[in-house]
This record gives C-alpha cells, sequence and structure tokens, in this order.
C-alpha cells in the first residue's frame, strides 16, 4: 500500500478539501434522485428514507449499495458489505473503534456518512494485508507485544497505528501516546500499543 | 522505549504462548455478538424511560409506526404478560434487576426500556422510536444516600465485632478516625450491549455477549416459559466485559420475543447511552474507618463501617469490610454495613466490587495511621501482617503480601523516598510516592470440561466458559497441551457456547481456577484410558498408535473446595457462584499485592499525573505469564482510572446520569498513561485448586487507588479521602 496524500500540507488546505469533499458528495445523491418537483410534492423526511445507490470502494473492490441516505459507512461496511472487521464503540467519534483508512488517513465510520465515503479508498482492517503470505508489519508487532485483550478496539487501534506511522508521528513512545489517544482501549493495554508501534514503525520504514 | 516484559517460565508459572485468537483479533475476523450476520434480520432500537420514578399513562404511537419500514412496537401494553418474571441473581435466579422487562406501566428507574422498534433498518427503528410519544405521571426519584426518599438500613449479616473496640480504640496512642467516599463508575467495555436472536421452529439460538452463557439460557426460559433445552446461547469473543455481562439484562427477553412476533431474526446493538443503564454499575459507597496502633505500630483496634448504595428493586451490598477487618493482625475489631434504596436501577459487579471501595478506605487510613505514629507505610504493613485472619482465626492457604511488598517496593526505589510531604519536588513538579496493599479473594467453582484426543495427536478441549480477553482460549489450550504432553500448535478449543459442557461465570477472577481443574481431570482420564500415569509423562500418542485407538474423549466435572453436593446440578442449570475469599469454614484464600505509584502535581495548573506505577502481585500458579501481564497492568491502569477519572453523574432531580457517554465519563486513553510495571511474585498453593491458580482479573485494580491518594498526600500535604480526585480538590497554595 502506498501513502497518497501529502503529510506536509498545511492543515488549512487539508481542511478546505474537507469541507469541499464533503458538500459535494453530500447533496450529489438528493440532487440526482429527488428533483426539485419530488422534493416539493413530498415532505422532506419522507425523500431521504428512500434507497439511494451509493458506490463504495473498499479494500480495491467496488459495492454498488441502496441505502438510506442516513446510513453511516461504519453500518454499511458492517450491515451491507459484511465487514465486521470495523466496530461500533460508541456511535459518536468518541471511542475510535470504527477507525479506517479513507485515502490513506484515518477516519470515523461511524462518523461519515456512506454516501459521503463515494470515490474515496476505503481501507478496512480485513484489507490491510501484509507482504506474500505475511501479516502486515502492524498486525504482527500487535501479537508480538500482546497489544490487545479483548480485541474490540484492535482493528480501529491497528488502523489507527498505520496512519499514525505514516503520518510520521511516531517518532518517539511520547509522540505515540499522543497520536494514538482518539483509540480507546478499556482493557488498558496502552503499554503494549505503544510497544508494538515503535516496533512496527521500524519495520515499516516509518 | 520499554518492551513489554514477560517473564520466563519457572517453578510456579507456564509459558508465556501468544494468544491462541491472535490472527482472528489482529485480522477482524474475530466474531462478537453484533458481527453474526443472519440472513432478512430486522433491526430493533430500544426507547429508555425519560423519568426516574413514575408511571406511564400513555403512548402514542402513531407517528412510530408510520415511519416507513417499522415492523413491531413492543410496549407493557403491546407484550401482556408475555415476559415472565425471574429472580435477580443476588436472590438464587439470573436477572441483573427484579423489574420485570415491559411488566407494567411502573417506571422504576431512568433509563428503564419502555419500549422496542423493530424495523426494516436500524434508521428506521431509530427514527421511529424517537417519534414515541409517552406521557408519564412523573413521580419523586431519590438518587443518592442524601436524597429525601432514600430508605436506609443496616444490614445485620455483614456486622462482626471481635474484643472490646470502643475501649481499645480509646486508650490507643495513634489513631485515625476518617471518612472516605467512592463514586458512581461505569464498566464502558468498548463493546456495545447487543443481542440477535433467530428462532427456528420452537429452537431460539441468541447471539449475545456473556461472561455466564448459561445464566443466559436458564433465565431465558423462564422469562419466556419454555424448556430450557430449546435455547442454545453462543458467543465466541466477549469485547470486554468486566462484570457488566455477567447477567441476564431487560433486553434479551424483548429482542428474543420480538423475533418470535415477527417471525425474523432480531437485532439490538443497545446504543453507548442506553449502556449506562442497561446493567450494572458500581455503586457509590461511604466509609467511616477507625484504626489505632501501640508505640511499635501494632494495630490495636480496627472499625470500618461502610455505606452502601442500591435500588428499590433489589437489596444488595458487598460489605468489603468483612475482608478488610481479616488483612492485617488486629485484636479489637468492629465491622457494619448500611445499605440505601433509592429510584435506581441495580448496581451490581464491577472488577474488584467489593474490594476496590473497601481497599480505597482502608490502605489510605493505614497511611494516614503510618504518618501519625511515624513509620514507614511498608513497614506498618509488616509489622501487621498475619497468616492467620484475625476474626475466625483461620489460616491464609497461602500469603505472599510482604514479598510483594518487597518486590515491587524495590523495583520502584522506594528507599530514596523522603517521608515528609512536599520534600520531593521536580521544578514545577509536586512529587509524590505512595503505596496501598492489594488483595483478591481466590475463588472457585465447580465446572466441566471434554477432552478428545486422536491418534494423530489433535487434541479438542471444549468448556463453555467465556473469552473476554483474559487469555480463556489460551489458557485452556495450554493446560491441555501440557497435561497431555502434546504441542500448543496441536490443540484446538471451543468456548462460548451452552452446548458445551457448563463452566462458571467468568467473574471473580476464578474462570482459570475453576476450569483449569476440569481439563486436567479429563486429561488425566484419558492417560488412565491409555495406561499411562497422571501428569505429564508418557507419550499419548504413542500409547493411542499403541492401543490401535483412534479416538478417545473424556468429559470432567470437578467440585470446588467446600462446595455442597448439589453445586453440580446447580451449574449445569446456570446457578453456580464461585465461593472461597473469606466464605470458607476451614481457611481463608487471597491473592495479595502491593501497589506503588508515583504522583507528579503542577504547582500551576494543578494537573495530577501518574508517569510511573509498579505493582507485585502472588495469586499462586501463573498458567500464561504474558496474558496474565495484560490483565495486571490492565487491572493497575483500571486503578489509576478509578482514583483519578472515573465518576458517573447524577442528576439529583430525576436521578438520570448527566454524562453517559464516552466523551463525558472520562476513560484514560493513551496520552494519560506512562509506565506501568507488574511483576508476579512466584508463590505455590496446592490448596487453593489442582491448578494451583488464585487468578488475576481482578487484584490489579485493588490498592490502585489508595497509593495515588497516599502518593498525593506525600507530594502536597493534602489528606484528600473523596473519589475521584480532582484538580479542584487541591487549589490551594501547594
Amino acid at each position: 500500500m502506498t501513502d497518497t496524500h501529502d503529510t506536509n500540507a498545511p492543515p488549512s488546505e487539508s481542511r478546505r478539501r474537507f469541507l469541499i469533499g464533503s458538500v459535494v458528495t453530500g447533496a450529489a445523491p438528493l440532487m440526482v434522485r429527488g428533483g426539485e418537483a419530488e422534493a416539493a410534492d413530498q415532505p422532506a423526511a419522507q425523500a431521504v428514507r428512500e434507497p439511494v445507490t451509493v458506490q463504495l470502494d473498499v479494500n480495491g473492490r467496488t459495492h454498488r449499495l441502496d441505502l438510506d441516505v442516513r446510513v453511516t459507512l461504519l453500518d454499511a461496511l458492517r450491515e451491507e458489505i459484511g465487514l465486521t472487521g470495523a466496530k461500533k464503540g460508541c456511535d459518536h467519534g468518541q471511542c475510535g473503534a470504527c477507525t479506517v483508512l479513507v485515502d490513506g488517513r484515518r477516519e470515523l465510520s461511524c462518523l461519515t456518512l456512506a454516501v459521503a465515503a463515494q470515490g474515496r479508498d476505503i481501507v478496512t482492517i480485513e484489507g490491510l494485508e501484509g507482504a506474500g503470505d505475511e501479516l502486515h508489519p502492524m498486525k504482527q508487532a500487535f501479537i508480538d507485544h500482546d497489544a490487545f485483550q479483548c480485541g474490540y478496539c484492535t482493528p480501529g487501534q491497528i488502523l489507527s497505528a498505520v496512519g499514525c506511522v505514516r503520518e510520521g508521528h511516531a517518532g518517539s513512545a511520547d509522540e505515540i501516546r499522543e497520536y494514538m489517544s482518539g483509540n480507546i482501549c478499556r482493557c488498558a493495554a496502552y503499554p503494549n500499543i505503544v510497544a508494538a508501534i515503535s516496533d512496527a514503525s521500524r519495520r515499516m520504514g516509518g | 522505549m520499554t518492551e513489554p516484559l514477560f517473564p520466563q517460565p519457572t517453578g510456579t508459572m507456564g509459558r508465556p504462548y501468544r494468544r491462541y485468537e491472535a490472527h482472528e483479533k489482529v485480522n477482524g475476523t474475530a466474531t462478537y455478538a453484533s458481527d453474526v450476520r443472519l440472513a432478512g434480520t430486522a433491526h430493533a432500537y430500544l426507547l429508555a424511560s425519560k423519568i426516574g420514578r413514575g408511571r406511564i399513562e400513555a403512548f402514542d404511537l402513531t407517528a412510530a409506526l408510520a415511519v416507513p419500514g417499522v415492523v413491531d412496537i413492543l410496549t407493557h401494553e403491546t407484550v401482556g404478560g408475555q415476559i415472565r418474571q425471574t429472580p435477580s441473581l443476588y436472590t438464587g435466579g439470573y436477572a441483573a434487576d427484579s423489574v420485570r422487562p415491559l411488566g407494567s406501566a411502573d417506571v422504576a428507574y431512568w433509563g428503564q426500556p419502555v419500549a422496542l422498534v423493530v424495523a426494516d433498518s436500524y434508521e428506521a427503528a431509530r427514527e421511529a422510536a424517537q417519534k414515541i410519544d409517552v406521557a408519564y405521571a412523573v413521580a419523586e426519584a431519590a438518587s443518592s444516600f442524601d436524597s429525601g426518599g432514600a430508605e436506609h438500613s443496616e444490614l445485620e449479616q455483614h456486622a462482626l465485632r471481635v474484643g472490646d473496640f470502643d475501649g481499645a480504640f480509646a486508650a490507643a496512642p495513634f489513631k485515625i478516625d476518617a471518612h472516605y467516599s467512592t463514586p458512581v463508575q461505569h464498566h464502558n467495555a468498548m463493546e456495545l450491549f447487543a443481542t440477535q436472536c433467530v428462532w427456528d421452529g420452537d429452537r431460539l439460538t441468541v447471539y449475545e455477549p456473556g461472561q455466564y452463557l448459561n445464566n443466559i439460557k436458564y433465565g431465558l426460559a423462564e422469562q419466556l416459559g419454555i424448556d430450557p433445552e430449546r435455547i442454545r446461547v453462543v458467543n465466541a469473543y466477549v469485547g470486554g466485559a468486566f462484570g457488566a455481562k455477567g447477567f441476564l439484562t431487560q433486553r434479551t427477553a424483548l429482542v428474543a420475543l420480538a423475533a418470535r412476533r415477527v417471525g425474523r431474526p432480531v437485532k439490538l446493538v443497545a446504543t453507548r447511552e442506553q449502556g449506562f443503564f442497561l446493567s450494572a454499575y458500581r455503586a457509590e459507597t461511604r466509609h467511616h474507618v477507625q484504626l489505632a496502633a501501640d508505640q511499635e505500630g501494632r494495630l490495636l483496634a480496627h472499625r470500618h463501617e461502610g455505606w452502601e448504595l442500591t435500588s428499590r428493586a433489589d437489596l444488595l451490598a458487598f460489605g468489603g469490610n468483612g475482608m478488610t477487618v481479616r488483612l492485617y493482625a488486629c485484636p479489637n475489631i468492629e465491622s457494619r454495613v448500611n445499605v440505601a434504596r433509592v429510584d435506581r436501577s441495580t448496581p451490581g459487579f464491577m472488577r474488584g466490587p467489593a474490594e476496590v471501595p473497601y481497599a480505597f478506605a482502608l490502605e489510605t487510613a493505614l497511611d494516614e495511621l503510618a504518618y501519625a505514629a511515624g513509620l514507614d507505610p511498608v513497614e506498618l504493613r509488616r509489622i501487621n501482617d498475619t497468616d492467620v485472619e484475625p476474626v475466625g482465626g483461620l489460616p491464609y492457604t497461602s500469603r505472599s503480601l510482604m514479598q510483594c511488598f518487597d518486590a515491587a517496593g524495590a523495583a520502584f526505589g522506594w528507599p530514596d523516598r523522603t517521608a515528609e510531604p512536599g520534600s520531593m519536588r521536580d521544578g514545577d513538579w509536586r512529587v509524590g510516592w505512595g503505596c496501598a496493599a492489594a488483595f483478591y479473594p481466590a475463588y472457585a467453582a465447580s465446572s466441566s470440561a471434554r477432552v478428545r484426543l486422536h491418534a494423530d495427536g489433535r487434541v479438542h478441549v471444549a468448556s463453555g466458559g467465556h473469552e473476554l480477553g483474559q487469555g480463556m482460549y489460551t489458557m485452556m489450550a495450554q493446560v491441555a497441551a501440557e497435561r497431555l504432553g502434546v504441542p500448543m500448535d496441536r490443540v484446538s478449543v471451543s468456548l462460548g457456547d451452552t452446548d458445551l459442557p457448563p463452566a462458571i461465570v467468568a467473574g471473580g477472577s476464578s474462570s482459570t481456577t475453576s476450569v483449569a481443574p476440569a481439563i486436567m481431570a479429563a486429561c488425566d482420564a484419558i492417560r488412565r484410558r491409555l495406561g499411562l500415569d497422571e501428569g505429564s509423562q508418557g507419550d499419548v500418542v504413542a500409547a493411542m498408535v499403541a492401543s490401535g485407538t483412534g479416538m478417545v474423549e473424556e468429559y470432567a466435572e470437578t467440585r470446588a473446595h467446600g462446595e455442597a453436593p448439589d453445586t453440580m446440578r446447580r451449574l449445569h442449570r446456570g446457578q453456580a457462584a464461585p465461593s472461597g475469599g473469606i466464605h470458607l469454614e476451614d481457611r481463608v484464600q487471597f491473592a495479595l499485592g502491593a501497589q506503588f505509584v508515583e504522583v507528579r502535581i503542577h504547582a500551576r495548573t494543578r494537573e495530577i499525573r501518574v508517569p510511573r506505577a509498579v505493582g507485585a502481585f502472588a495469586a499462586g500458579r501463573i498458567i500464561n505469564p504474558r496474558t496474565a501481564h495484560g490483565q495486571l497492568v490492565g487491572g493497575m491502569i483500571w486503578g489509576i482510572s478509578s482514583a483519578l477519572m472515573e465518576h458517573t453523574d447524577i442528576d439529583p432531580r430525576n436521578a438520570g446520569y448527566i454524562n453517559a457517554n464516552l466523551a463525558d465519563y472520562l476513560l484514560p486513553v493513551n496520552a494519560d498513561i506512562g509506565t506501568v510495571q507488574a511483576i508476579m511474585v512466584p508463590e505455590v498453593d496446592d490448596l487453593v485448586s489442582p491448578a494451583g491458580v488464585k487468578g488475576v482479573g481482578e487484584i490489579g485494580t485493588v490498592g490502585t487507588a489508595a497509593a495515588i491518594s497516599n502518593a498525593v498526600h506525600h507530594a502536597i500535604g493534602k489528606r484528600l479521602r473523596d473519589l475521584p480526585l480532582r484538580i479542584e480538590h487541591i487549589l490551594e497554595d501547594i
């Protein structure tokens, strides 16, 4: 997997890109489907309940889904596509268990509407692969350092950790702690998570 | 960077094998309850009460039923009497509380489920639930100890009296008389409370995370009025539990009933907020501790009175002072437990349920006594160490408390501490070092297991236990591999299914203590069938080949020490509970430990940090030092969190919770945690169980909060006795 985003981009630029992207992808399905006449005839709530066709590119495969426009990326992955590795821990963007990589960056899939993820490269834990038959170095490091217990936050931790390394934020234990603080581990495997990321960062050439 | 240290095998430790299910967990293929995919599933959404006490006068379901995709709405009116009452776990039953699900128009607590919407999609179910209009007749709800409507009483069965406390306390040269409190806390496992139910004719399969699947099976059978053998509960992975998933909660019967009504599988994933009300929680406690010592620091008098909170529906108290007054030698003892009943859901087990709050009170008071008597806090514990508990004179099966203090103290650097509060500084940081004892009763229960040996050397071990992250799969494989003398990679494991031989609740740190002996017994039975000695001598595969046998299978049951003859029948009905600790007639059995922490308080911001913690624990045999290490370190971080962060805020107007989400209920994130070291002190205890195991699931959490409050006192000279300890408690000059 290659890193396509520009880690040196100033924050203002990436924020502007995000806002533009949200507006365009968020508005498109309603315009395609409804049209002004239909929207005028029906209560707005009725229109949003009708399925929209959404195309999601996940782990290198394209999925066409007819979704309620309110479906989050997390629920689309889990309930529609069947990729249940991404976990629901709060549904409010407070825990990080639903973290996936979107265009190479870590994102909270519970705070992302599926319709807003169209045309973007989505990688879930199932699609994070190593070279040949080997596990991805981050997955192997999590095993080697026993960086989990119950395992429920683990897919989110691992994808967030990959993002953390790619962003260049795995330079020290303190830096890893800071940049991994969006992912709660209630079993509290934190010291082992830090050790695993530090180890994998070396193996990933981070 | 510090690498995690997994101790190598010693006389009391097995090998630190990697987790059996590690690949499934890192690849996202471990199937948790909400990950099970069932064709044609309808989605459910709970509606929880928004009053603390009162009555539902009417539902208006018109708008909810008009939402496209809504299939069914369950309320007490639409359900009628279809769900029967089952007693709570505390009265010999199964349920988290004694409020019957959708049983009547009465509302007993904020967050009580009052309706379940079933729809084709999650989005439609949620929208419809939000459109249900409920008219309530609101009554005043008592929220906590000081509420007008709280019912107060003493629980006589917890009262203890040895010697003459009053006389000894009055005459002693050094004494402490102080009050402590601990707050409401919630488990908040990362996995939400999910349930999926599917009927096949008259047979029901339930997918639900559980610490005691047979509890769900038999309790649900009572609620639905059906033969338990028609119910199967399956759950291969639990996404954290910590005590919250050991009960039959209100949701299970609702989802099962909904699935029967709509003729489809039904899936419920309760929201994070709803999880604060669906299961139990750690209720607030208050303590009055009086300690007195002679000139040498020997305890002369020890009195501990506790106040606990419970619901109107269930009279429940943990009475942890039954343990704390037995920890140290003392001739004059009193203890009492009082309870206040209020309009809340029923509290219950949460990691170290009795031990964490009562240890905070006692171990802080002991630190205060050490300062009063001019003694080092470690030495005060050494002076009062005992091999015999002082209430009934019963022996400890083994006790390595001071070995733990010495091991952890040496690793921490305790001799470098200067005793004077405020004497250790580092720039703007006020540095404090504190310590406390940790204890947890060694509980064991009857359990069963089945082991199968194939002629090609493959072994399968099955027991209906539970994988919460504590390492159950790995432990089961390891015990069978070691007992039969086969390599680990030849062993496969099944657990988490009520069709398997029943195992005990994954609670009370008792899973390994209870299930390992059953596996050992089944392995030994296989050896006997092959004409080999018990233990690990002799090649079982060679014996299989020599005997011309294709496959050998043995089922074994083991009964824990002191358990009644009917314990096996109860185990097979999902009603057995672990025993041990102080509940045996001939002895007491505890795992013990010592917690040392460094606290740093910033002189300008008053931020409290814990850069390092060192714990040492003696818990008998450690089957797998890698997974045990994770449990102990995780437990210690729970302890840090309980001291500094966790506090569920109650709204006194309606007994609801204000911060029922993961942003406002503070939990530690990675940046909150520094170096945490857990040392496993070798200990041999052949009495607690044939496996020699005492359990490590909870002890790491016990005593940590006291060590932190003691370190805060050492840092700034102020004694904080109410958890959690926060910036606003230390605003004076430091």
